[in-house]
This record gives C-alpha cells, structure tokens and sequence, in this order.
C-alpha cells in the first residue's frame, strides 16, 4: 500500500479548474519547505528546525480560530456550515476532532495524501469554499495542518494550556494614533512557554475606536478615552486596557473631598483619565437625590425647606436609611431583582413571597442569608416566602440562567448550546446547574425531585451536577442545593458579592461599575475593577448588609457630585466626574406625580392610596405605568427593552390624562391652595418645594411675577397656575434624579 | 502492509472476536475502513478505505491483494444480486462522487459512474445491471451498465447529504441522510411517496430485515443514538431503541436480531423485538464505521479507526 499515492488531484483557484502536479509532489514541496525553514520558538519546531509533534488542540484550534473557522458566522454556528460544524472558538477540542477527523468515514483527512485533506483543499480554496480562501497553501496555517495529518491526525496532546499572559494589560498613551504592541505568551503545564502573538486574535469592543493591525499584533486608539481590547488564544481571554487621557492638561485632584475608598478609586482613574470635576452638589440637589435614591420619593416640602436651613447631609442618609419608606422602596427593588409576581393566576404565593421579602428588609437584611435561604428552600407557596424563588421560572435550565444572572451576575444561557464564546463557561457548568434544580420539584409546594435530571444535549444523557466553574457533584448527589448555596455564599466566592454590590452602585449612581449588572466576564471588565474588589469585600466584612454599602455609596463625595458637566467632562457618561441625569422609574414617578398633584393614582382593585412601589403583582391595571414603561418581571427588569422615558411617555405627559385630567381636580393640592386663598407666588414657591424640592432662583421668581402680574381675572389666574404646574411637572429637572 | 495479528481473548463470554487484522504501514496511522462486503460465496470479504479496495479471505481475515480506485475517499461497497460485480463507491470531497464497478472475482472495471457533485456515501444494486447512489450533494441517482456516463434518473428531495438507501420490491426504495428524515420513492416516477422523520439527528445508516414476509421492516440508525424500526411502505414507526454511543453501521443478524457498529468501537446487538440491547462487546479502538454478517457461518465483520477489521462471533452465532 502506497502511503503517497501518484494521483492528479484536481485545482480550482477562483472558479476555475486546472490540473495540478501530482499530489506527492506538492506535498514533498511542503515537506521540504518545512525542513529548510527556521521557525522561531513559537513554531512547532524544535531547535533543530524540524517538526515536534503538531498539537491539535494547541496548535491547530488557535489556527481555526485566528482564521476565522470556527467563528460563530462560518463553522462555529450551531448547526455549522456546509455540513461541517466546529465548536465555537474551539470550546470543544474533542468534538472538533471527531469532526475533522471520524465523521462522514474519516472523509476531510487523507491520511494516504495529506496535501489532499478536504481540512486543506476547502480553506485554501483548491477545491470550492463558501468561504472563499482562507489562507494560502504555503501559510503556515497550511503547513501545520498538512504535518499533523501527515503525522497521524493525532489528538493525544502531551501539554495543557495553564494560562496565557498578554502584555500589556493596561496602557496608557498619550496621544492617538500612538502604535501599541501587544503581545500573548501561552504558558504550558509542561513548563513550557511560547509566543503566541500571531495565532491570538485581538479584538477591539469598539472597532471603529481602536484600529488593530491584526498581522503585527499593534492597536492604535482613534480617540481618546479608556478602551477595551480582548485577546483570546484558545479559550482563554483577556482583557486589555488602553487609555488616552480625555485632556493633555493633568488634572489637580489632590485638594478634592475624599470620604473613602468610593472617592480614593474613583479619583485615581478621573487623573488617569485627565478628567476634570464637577463641583459638589448643593443641598437641595442632594436631598432630593438621595430620598429619590434611598426611598423611591420625593422629600417633602417641609423636610426641603428645613434641610434649606439645616442641611446634615449623614444624618439625613441615616434617617432614610432607617425609614419605613426605604423598607417599601427597597422591598420593590428585591421583589424587581427576584421577579416576584403572580404565577399562574395564583396570587397568594406572590403575596406571601412579598410579604417575607418585606419582613427581611425590615429587619436589616443579610443578603448571604437571603440568598443560601432561598436556593435551600423547600414547602407550600401560599404558606412560605421562599420556595416561591422555585416558582419563578419554567423549567430547570431557565432557573440556571436566572440563579446565575441572579447571584452571580453571569450570563451562563449562552452556554445552553455552547461553552460560553467570551466566558469561562462551559455547557456542564450550564446544564449541571440545571441538573441541581431538576432535582426540585416546583410546584405550588416546592420539594426535592431526587429522580429529576435535565438532558445534557451533548452527551443526550443526563447531566451531571455541577458547581458552576469548580466541580461536578457526586453521582449519589440527591440535592446539590446545599453545596451550591455553600459555594455561591462563602466569602471566598469571586461572584456573589460583586454582583450585589454593583447592582446596589448603578441604583445609586446611574451606571454599574459592570455594565449590563449582570454580564460580568473576563471580557467585560469592569470600569474601577479595584473599586468594585473593595465595595465587594466591604459588603462581606459587614455581614453582607444592603444598607451599609448604600451607605457607603450615599456618603462619598463621588455621589454627591453635581449632575452638571463642566466643559472638559460632559462627554463622561462612566467615570463619575459628575452625577449621571437618571430618569425616575416609572413606579416612582407615578408615585411622584401623585404627591406633586395632591391626587392618588388607582390601581387595579388595590385600596385609595396605594402607592405603585408598594405594588406586588406588576401587572396590576394602570394605564399609568403602562404609558411610563413598567417592567412585568417575566424577565430580568434590568435587560427590560421597555424604554422608559420614551416617546410615549413624553407624549402621554404632555397631551395625556395623567396629568391634565388631575391637576386641576378635586382635592388636588392646586385646587386646596387656591381655596385656602393662598397667593399665587406663595403656589408657585409651594410647587417648587414639592416638585424640585428647591425654591424657585432669582430669576425664576422674576419670571413667574412678569407673567402673574399681567394676569388680571381669578379664572385666567388658575388657567395660568394649571399651566404652571403642567410646565413644572413635565420639565426635566422633574422627571430626573440628577 | 498487512500485519497479522493474533486472535485476542474473549472479552465476554457472549462474543468472541476471532481474528483481527489491521491496514497499517505503522500503526494508528492509516486510514478507516468504512466499508465492507461478503462476496455471495462467502469466502472472501472487501474493505475500502483511502488506500483502496482490499480482498481478505474469509474467515481467516487473510489479506489477499489490493486494488486501486478512482476516488480519493471510499465510502460504500455492494455485490450484484448474481454475485458477479461489485459496485465500490465514494469521491473526491467536494468535487466529484464516483462509482465503480469490478467483475468479480477477477477484479477488473467494467464501468465508472462520476456525475455526484461530492462524494457517495450509499450504493445499491437492483438486480445485477441497475445501480442506485446517494451523495452528500442531496441527491439519489440511477444508472444503468449499460450506459453508465450519465445517470438514468435523479431523485432530488432531501435538504441534505444522503447517507443510506435500501430497495424493497415493488419499485420502492428509500433514503435516508442528513436532514433526518426517510423517504420512500416510487423508482420509476421519482416521486416520494412518504416522508419519515421521527429522528432528532442526521440518519447514518439504514438496513432492511432478510424477509419474514408481510411488510419490510427497516432499520435506520441515527447520530441521536437511536435505531428505529419502520414500516415503510404504511409510513409507520415501529419502535425504537436508544443505545449508549451512536451507531455507525447496522445489520441484521437475522430475522430478529441487528448488529450495531458504534463510534466507541463497540458492537451492540439488539433485539428487534424487545427493543433492547442484548449484547455489547468494546471490538475496535477507535470509530467502528462497517459491519457485515456472513450469510452462513453467523459469524460478523466489524472494521474502522486505523484499518482495524475483525471477525466477531456473536453468541449463538457460531455455526
């Protein structure tokens, strides 16, 4: 049997066909070619020039990826392409394996021929390729695919990728345009370490911001600011950080109040970054922030106009962080984070739900608590608070991707079909996860389900339980539960305590320090990455206590930093060089509107009075928070594509009912003022106070005396003052928390 | 190179591997076999590979000679009813699918069919002049001897490559391949008379049960680890058995028993009835992608990974 055959394999370069020299030709071309070239210590050659083994797990799946093969648009998608389907970026070295290799009678390898292997001819385009030609037969791409075939088309690897360092992973330059190198170096469990720089693909996450020169491995930033690069090499990757200060003029921060570590971050990368400052914001600007903040309601006209003479900025962040309004408002933001809501038109689990959730913010809750008692729980829904957690998703998998968005901030669905493209995560870590809670059965009572099991759709068996990332469980696991509240609650655990706490940051300060709250990845890292390591070690170090960290947050003069650009910083939208303009929740404006105006919403069936922070089902009737873009909490309230502040909503405030038809009506605070004779400055001082929690600036109060002192009826004087609380009421500065 | 090898111990006590036999200039490095065929007197075996056609004696796995093919890659081998030509198939990936057909047992062409667009995966004689061939490139052709240049018919229904076809009587045959679905064709008119599509996966193979008589029975096997058993000609699926690692291959045993070459190198028997694995011997490392039954001695062929072929005795098989 001849191992290099004599027959004349067919050409094709663009569409056209031509014979060839014969196939043992072409491959001894390539085989020579190797033997005379000098490979640096990044090739698979040793010392002496000729080939060591070709690795196909490290050797090869860098060459599909960097080529593009297994890529989510060509052979990576999940159904592959042509008939031929690569795991995505090379998640999956054994499957690709069997594809290159076994599948369809061995048909892509030519072990007799290894120039003619359909892996070569397709990619090179020797034979027609939907994705035209890849790379050229005299790549190196080309040759090490044709030696590891000629070498057996092995997949026994005698190393392992332990880890791979990219240099740099922070750089600063100071103009654009300035050439970066960039550099990856994979290190072996052999010890062995290599340059991988050109099989790593470097990828900006904004292309048209940092230019990369793929072939020379050098980013070059287009604009200034603080950019991400990721470089991936197998399946590791990394991020990298490129910055060019926003101004050429260092910026002087040394004399700026710091209350801590919030301040201490923040300031260093605002130098970093040349970012100048907004002044503090003043007093009534604060108190309305942080009751917005802390308590979802605007503080009231007399709390304003004492805080004008008295203005303790801790002793007010104390005082609402001990209300019971903060209880309200921070059980809705809980019950929002958890999804709480009727199932299936039962809504005594719901009320019960709530209700246990409110009791646990009233005591001064601990989330580590909260967390390990809900995942561990088990009993009757309309009886118990927690197993309602179980009733919150359809199925096991979908209570995966919710307990890992949840208390992970992860997004682990993407490893539903596939390990995760930009993650650590693997379809075990997914459907194991989704093995522990097919072990609970979740109906109106919640109990464990010791034949549950989910099917693995790789192995079509079922999956085995696994601690996402760490461990598979023990066969014999009847609930794995427990051990995953263990994990996902000790102090140790990179993910739980992140998460909250960035969760608590974007509700106080306009933005995660992650962003989305939950998609953290390596490849998606976070703005002040120190700053969130501390927040997170100072929420465990105090028990894991909400408060404390909203504290924390409340007290820093990053938050109480004016919403005001300067000149030189209001393209910041990230790094907190002044306040982020945040539109209220369409539940607290509801409420907002309803106390401005003196008149309660109705909502549904609940009593008079009820206000829309307080409500359980979100579904509850109300045109109102229909038109202000409520969140129903099928899904994650913080990915709601509902766009609050939207056309509707600017239309509905201007021409609606939900103003026009309340201002003016029977018992609303307008009508009150009128009738108790109060004079119309006096009104206009009032709705201030009320509204923006603010009385009116110099030339405001001009300005409404000009326009009242032309007014001569009574009846045109309430025209007037309708149309002026109209006009407060739609104005930004009212529907913001700035 | 031929290495002999010595037959290997019983693993189990229900099977027993006789004689095994591996295509190799060094070892782990050829390619599959992925095809194989008794000739009608049982004395001999071809197998087909990268390297060509290869004629063993039976049952001695002795290997006798090699014959060149046309194609690149070999996928399908079949005797005529009379025993007098054997129809190899396969192609040059992604450019051509090719037929020959040897007088046997003298070896020598007697045609070659090349007008697949990519490789043939199935081939299939109807009486000893006609040849049906399924191609990854979705179609089913029919040729006849006597001019082989161009085909006879082309049936063009499956979405995807088609892997497997049998011929029933009446002028039916069905196909089987990668968008997971049977179909039965009417051969003179072209048409698809029905379209089976129970299988969650792309179908590898398919095999019809030596007759019972009253209505075929098939047996399809598919990457979702599934052997279904068919009705055909009513469209009805009988039942189905999932196995542990996905078959490659199938055959009947007899007229109660399947014999399953699987991706981890095991040979399961199954009981057509009882739907239920009755047997399962580790034969071959590596992809099993071929097996054949000897139509008298009960005794089976089981070949893939890296030119390894064996001859497997299944319990109660032995006559």
């Amino acid at each position: 049997m001849q191992r290099l055959g004599g027959k004349v394999i067919a050409h094709r370069n663009w569409g056209r066909y031509r014979r060839l020299a014969p196939c043992r030709s072409l491959i001894l071309v390539f085989v020579a070619a190797f033997s005379t070239c000098t490979y640096a210590d990044d090739s698979p050659t040793d010392k002496a020039g000729s080939f060591r083994t070709v690795d196909f797990e490290n050797d090869l799946i860098p060459i599909f990826t960097k080529n593009g093969c297994n890529a989510g648009a060509c052979h990576g998608a999940a159904i592959g392409r042509g008939g031929f389907k690569l795991s995505l970026y090379g998640g999956n070295p054994k499957a690709d394996f069997e594809a290159m290799v076994r599948q369809v009678g061995g048909r892509r390898i030519n072990l007799a021929k290894p120039g003619a292997s359909l892996v070569v001819l397709k990619p090179t385009e020797h034979v027609e390729h939907g994705g035209g030609t890849v790379f050229d037969m005299e790549s190196e791409s080309a040759r090490l695919l044709i030696e590891w075939v000629r070498q057996g088309a092995k997949i026994e690897s005698s190393r392992e990728l332990t880890r791979v360092e990219v240099r740099p992973t922070k750089k600063v330059v100071r103009t654009t345009g300035e050439p970066i190198s960039l550099s990856a170096i994979a290190h072996y469990s052999d010890g062995r370490s290599e340059d991988v720089t050109k099989w790593t693909i470097f990828a900006a996450e904004d292309s048209s911001v940092v230019e990369i020169e793929a072939d020379k491995a050098v980013a070059r930033v287009r604009r200034r600011g603080r950019h991400i690069v990721v470089a991936r090499f197998l399946d590791e990757v990394v991020p990298v950080e490129l910055i060019v200060p926003l101004s050429d003029t260092p910026v002087r921060l040394t004399k700026e109040t710091q209350s801590g570590f919030v301040d201490t971050e923040v300031l260093r990368l605002l130098k970093t970054l040349g970012l100048p400052l907004s002044p503090i914001a003043d007093d009534a600007t604060f108190l309305r922030r942080v009751t917005l903040d802390l308590t979802g309601r605007l503080p009231l006209a007399e709390r304003a106009k004492a805080f004008e003479q008295n203005a303790n900025r801790a002793g007010l962040i104390d005082e609402l962080l001990a209300s019971a309004e903060f209880n309200e408002y921070w059980t809705m933001q809980l019950a929002q984070l958890l999804r709480i809501r009727p199932q299936r038109d039962d809504a005594s689990g719901a009320n019960t739900y709530h209700s246990w959730l409110a009791s646990q913010v009233r005591a001064g809750i601990n989330y580590k608590d909260l967390a390990r008692t809900l995942i561990t729980s088990v009993g009757d829904t309309a009886e118990q608070g927690p197993p309602n957690f179980y009733r919150t998703t359809g199925n096991a998998r979908e209570q995966a991707e919710f307990v890992s968005e949840l208390f992970m901030g992860s997004r682990l669905r993407c490893a539903n079909c596939h390990n995760h493209p930009l993650d650590k995560w693997t379809q075990d870590d997914y459907h194991g996860l989704a093995a522990i809670f097919a072990k609970v059965e979740s109906g109106k009572v919640v109990r464990a389900k010791p034949d549950g099991e989910v099917i693995h759709p790789r192995t079509l068996e079922a999956a085995t339980l696994r601690i996402p990332g760490e461990q598979f469980l023990e066969s014999g696991a009847a609930n794995g539960r427990e051990q995953l509240a263990d994990w996902l609650t000790d102090s140790s655990n990179p993910y739980f305590a992140k998460a909250i706490v960035n969760r608590l940051w974007k509700r106080m300060m306009g933005r995660g320090l992650v962003e989305p709250v939950d998609d953290f990845r390596a490849t998606n890292p976070a703005t002040h990455p120190e700053l969130l390591n501390q927040l997170a070690a100072d929420f465990v170090a105090h028990d894991y206590s909400l408060r404390h960290t909203l504290k924390v947050i409340a007290t820093s003069a990053a938050y109480a930093r004016s919403a005001n650009a300067v000149p030189q910083n209001k393209a910041d939208d990230r790094f907190y060089s002044h306040a982020i303009r945040r539109r209220l929740e369409p539940e607290v404006l509801a409420d907002a509107i309803s106390d401005v105006l003196g008149v309660a919403d109705q909502y549904g069936k609940n009593s008079p009075g009820t206000r829309a922070v307080a409500l359980i089902d979100p579904k509850t009737p109300s045109r109102t928070l229909d038109v202000l873009g409520r969140c129903g909490r099928e899904e994650a309230c913080e990915s709601s594509t509902v766009a609050v502040g939207g056309l509707p909503q600017k239309l509905h405030l201007l021409n609606g009912e939900l103003l026009n038809a309340r201002i003016a009506a029977n018992g609303s605070r307008l009508r009150k003022l009128l009738a108790a004779g109060t004079s119309p400055m006096q009104i206009v001082d009032e709705f201030y106070f009320v509204a923006l929690s603010r009385r009116p600036t110099k030339q405001e109060t001009r300005h409404w005396k000009d326009q009242l002192s032309s007014i001569e009826t009574p009846v045109a004087q309430r025209a007037f003052l309708e149309d002026f609380v109209w006009g407060l009421m739609t104005c930004d500065e009212f529907v913001t928390n700035h | 190179m031929i290495h002999q090898l010595r037959p290997v111990a019983t693993p189990a006590k229900a099977l027993l591997v006789l004689v095994c036999c591996v295509l190799s200039a060094a070892a782990g490095t050829d390619p599959p076999i992925t095809a194989t065929a008794f000739a009608r007197d049982g004395r001999s075996l071809v197998a087909v590979s990268q390297t060509g056609l290869h004629v063993f004696g039976w049952p001695e796995l002795d290997h006798q000679r090699t014959i060149k093919a046309a194609a690149a890659n070999l996928h399908a081998a079949a005797f005529s009813v009379d025993g007098k030509l054997l129809a190899i198939a396969g192609g040059d990936p992604a450019e051509q699918g090719t037929v020959q057909v040897f007088s046997w047992p003298d070896g020598n062409v007697v045609a070659t069919m090349d007008q697949h667009a990519d490789s043939i995966l199935s081939v299939r004689w109807i009486g000893n002049e006609q040849l049906l061939t399924a191609s990854i490139d979705r179609d089913v052709k029919r040729w006849s001897l006597k001019e082989p240049k161009v085909p006879l018919q082309t049936y063009k229904g499956h979405s995807r490559g088609v892997a497997a076809l049998q011929v029933l009587d009446d002028g039916v045959f069905v196909s089987a391949g990668d968008d997971q679905s049977i179909r039965v064709w009417d051969l003179q008119t072209g048409k698809v008379i029905r379209s089976l599509n129970q299988h969650t996966k792309p179908i590898r193979t398919t095999a019809l049960r030596p007759n019972k008589g009253g209505l075929p029975m098939l047996a399809s096997a598919g990457s979702d680890r599934t052997i279904r058993f068919w009705q055909p000609t009513i469209g009805r699926m009988v039942r189905y058995v999932r196995l542990e690692r996905a078959p490659l291959q199938i055959a009947w045993l007899d007229e109660a028993r399947v014999v399953a070459a699987c991706v981890d190198g095991h040979v399961r028997v199954i009981d057509a009835d009882e739907v239920k694995v009755v047997q399962d011997l580790p034969v071959i490392k590596g992809w099993a992608y071929a097996v054949s039954v000897h139509s008298t001695d009960g005794s089976l062929v089981v070949a893939g990974t890296d030119g390894q072929i064996r001859r497997v005795i299944p319990a109660g098989g032995d006559k």
